[in-house]
């Protein structure tokens, strides 16, 4: 893998540091044995890596906990974090958090908060587990939250991807009517999320789309099918076919919007640093 | 993504043409004077469940459209109750010398099933495309005209057509419809048209295809702007419903129709000739085609192309706002009727940040 910071890379950073961190407010949220870690505590912890190519020269996420309550702020540096995971280069954070490589970052503030800080770790360590997992959890609940994280981190993905550039799925967007593509489990309304798109603008959203009925909901009958699919486990036409996967409204555009899942989960896996063609 | 094939997505749900089929077979069972003729698309217009169950009572006249409405006439005059289905584009204008006079002249039983309406075919081009259908059959003396807006709208219209006496044309579409109903006990009228939404800042007449795009865009209209527009699926062109479009004159002085189909002789014409009959003055947009050909493809995005999908008739109901406002001043105590240009600001940016 070379230094030069190729397009693909920025993809793939933009989709960790502003669709997959922020999920790590979801799992701590949706882990009692997690949140009760945060309990009354209130600091900011910061992700960084250094990108010539933006303003400031550095990508960042960080979250601010209140009071054990935790709101992400993404394409923002925090001046004075409690506690840092800078990396060296963008290629590390990118091998890093796609689970390619183990490049470790500087880490601050650890020294001064060692208990907070291993919180930390082992909150984005049962992220990690869950992203990367080959196969699906054994527990529902554990299900329902990988299913989450999906749900949520795929429409951002798609939105961010849009807003970086990505050729393909920019065009779409620029081209594209005012279409929302939503995702859902039967009888789990927690788990819904949408992403709408208009003439090049993208929204990605959670909860049920609050306009109108969506363009195309991507329905599936249980969290487990939903992760079949999700994981490249299962086959989309069978499932189809077998009613485990429902494709409300549009039903031709589904192949679409599911070619585009794939390519955020494809940055996501770093599968593209194999590609021979970068920029 | 361009072809017209398909397979597994095929099997989950093709609920108009399929409830078409399955309604059809249920009448063959009640009443053997049902028939059904096809003009060698049986599989494509779903009539063939019916060839499956009754084969003695299936007819395929081959790719012969005038002999297809020829041959129904002569049935019914036998006492038989014919359903002769097949693409619309074909049904209303291929045959329509056979239709005109074998059918409507002589007033016979015929019902006429004309599937693919509007562009529902959108990618088999523009020679299957049913733009102008509505407008030729809406002319024929004794012929009732519906278009359906989902499959248990179609139900409920062949059942109707069934106990109605004469020739009725029934309009579907493809397959792929979005359902508007959530099942086929909401009080189906032949000639009544159906109160979707409740509203009086705008009324959103439509049928077939359009109804799903109307009810969405009056939940878009009073989640972003909390604009209350009335949505009225005005299925029975013909007879028209003029009680419920003068209602809406009267009560929300704004009309949008939106077709799938030309705006020249179709449902907007045919509820602008309501209102011009009736002496009432309101704002009047049709939405359609507007005298073109329509682009080829798939038929969510000849409805975005064509300006009848949810966005624009958002976009048509604020305009039409904006432009002039019929207000209640309620100065002294009594309400008085003026004119004014609306002030609120429907220009308000989307927030397209993602949530996280």
């Amino acid at each position: 893998m070379g230094k030069k910071i190729t397009k693909h890379d920025l993809y793939a950073a933009r989709i960790f540091f502003n669709a997959a961190l922020p999920l790590l407010r979801v799992v701590v949220e949706s882990r009692r044995d997690l949140s009760r870690l945060f309990k009354g505590k209130s600091f900011v912890f910061q992700v960084t890596a250094p990108c010539v190519r933006v303003k400031g020269g550095k990508m960042a996420t960080h979250f601010v906990v209140e009071d054990g309550k935790f709101t992400v702020k993404v394409e923002e540096v925090h001046p004075n974090p409690d506690i840092e995971l800078a990396f060296l280069s963008l290629k590390d954070f990118i091998l890093f958090f796609s689970g390619r490589g183990k490049p470790l970052p500087e880490i601050h503030g650890a020294a001064k908060h060692p208990l907070l800080f291993a919180s930390l770790l082992r909150s984005l360590l049962v992220m990690a587990n869950l992203l990367q997992a080959e196969e699906a959890p054994k527990r529902l609940q554990d299900q329902v939250l990988l299913v989450k994280l999906y749900f949520y981190l795929l429409p951002a993905g798609i939105s961010q991807l849009n807003k970086a550039g990505h050729e393909k799925i920019h065009q779409w967007a620029l081209t594209s009517p005012d279409r929302a593509y939503a995702f859902a489990v039967t009888g789990y309304p927690a788990l819904n999320s949408y992403v709408r798109v208009k003439e090049g603008n993208s929204k990605a959203g959670r909860g049920e789309y609050p306009r109108c009925k969506p363009f195309l909901t991507l329905r599936f009958d249980s969290p487990l099918h939903a992760l079949d699919i999700l994981m490249g486990k299962g086959d989309m036409i069978d499932y189809i076919a077998h009613q485990y996967l429902t494709v409300e409204g549009a039903p031709e555009f589904a192949a679409l919007i599911g070619e585009y899942l794939f390519t955020v989960g494809d940055y996501a896996k770093g599968l593209y640093l194999d590609w021979k063609e970068t920029e | 993504m361009g072809g017209m094939n398909y397979t597994a997505v095929e099997s989950t749900k093709m609920a108009t043409a399929e409830i078409f089929g399955k309604t059809l077979v249920e009448l063959g069972e009640q009443d053997p004077r049902v028939v059904a003729l096809t003009a060698d698309l049986a599989k494509s217009t779903k009539i063939g469940d019916f060839q499956k169950r009754f084969p003695e009572r299936f007819f395929n006249v081959g790719i012969a459209e005038q002999n297809l409405f020829g041959v129904a006439a002569g049935m019914a005059k036998a006492g038989l109750i014919p359903f002769a289905s097949t693409f619309s584009v074909f049904a209303s204008m291929r045959s329509t010398d056979q239709l005109h006079t074998d059918i409507c002249y002589q007033n016979v039983n015929v019902k006429i099933i004309g599937t693919h309406g509007g562009t529902s075919f959108g990618q088999a081009g523009s020679t299957h495309h049913a733009i102008e259908d509505i407008a030729m059959v809406r002319s024929l003396v004794n012929l009732k005209v519906i278009v359906p807006a989902d499959g248990y709208e179609t139900a409920n219209a062949i059942r109707a057509a069934y106990e109605t006496e004469g020739p009725v044309y029934i309009r579907i579409n493809r397959g792929f419809d979005q359902t508007v109903y959530t099942g086929e006990h909401y009080g189906f009228q032949l000639g009544k048209g159906v109160l979707m939404t409740e509203g009086d800042d705008v009324t959103v007449i439509a049928n077939g295809s359009c109804v799903f795009q109307a009810v969405q865009a009056a939940r878009a209209l009073e989640h972003d702007y909390g604009i209350h527009a009335r949505v009225i699926n005005l299925h029975t062109i013909k007879p028209i419903d003029r009680e419920i479009i003068l209602q809406a004159v009267e009560e929300t002085r704004r009309i949008i129709t939106v077709e799938d189909h030309t705006i020249l002789g179709g449902l907007g014409t045919a509820v602008g000739e309501v209102i011009l009959d009736s002496g009432h003055a309101c704002a009047f947009k049709k939405l359609g085609l507007n005298d073109h050909f329509s682009a080829i493809g798939f038929h969510e995005d000849l409805m975005s192309i064509n300006g009848i999908d949810t966005e624009n008739i958002v976009k048509t109901a604020i305009d039409m706002i904006k432009r002039a406002h019929v207000v209640e001043i309620d100065a002294d105590g009594r309400a008085t009727r003026a004119l004014k240009f609306d002030d609120r600001d429907f220009e308000a940016e989307i927030d397209w940040t993602d949530e996280v």
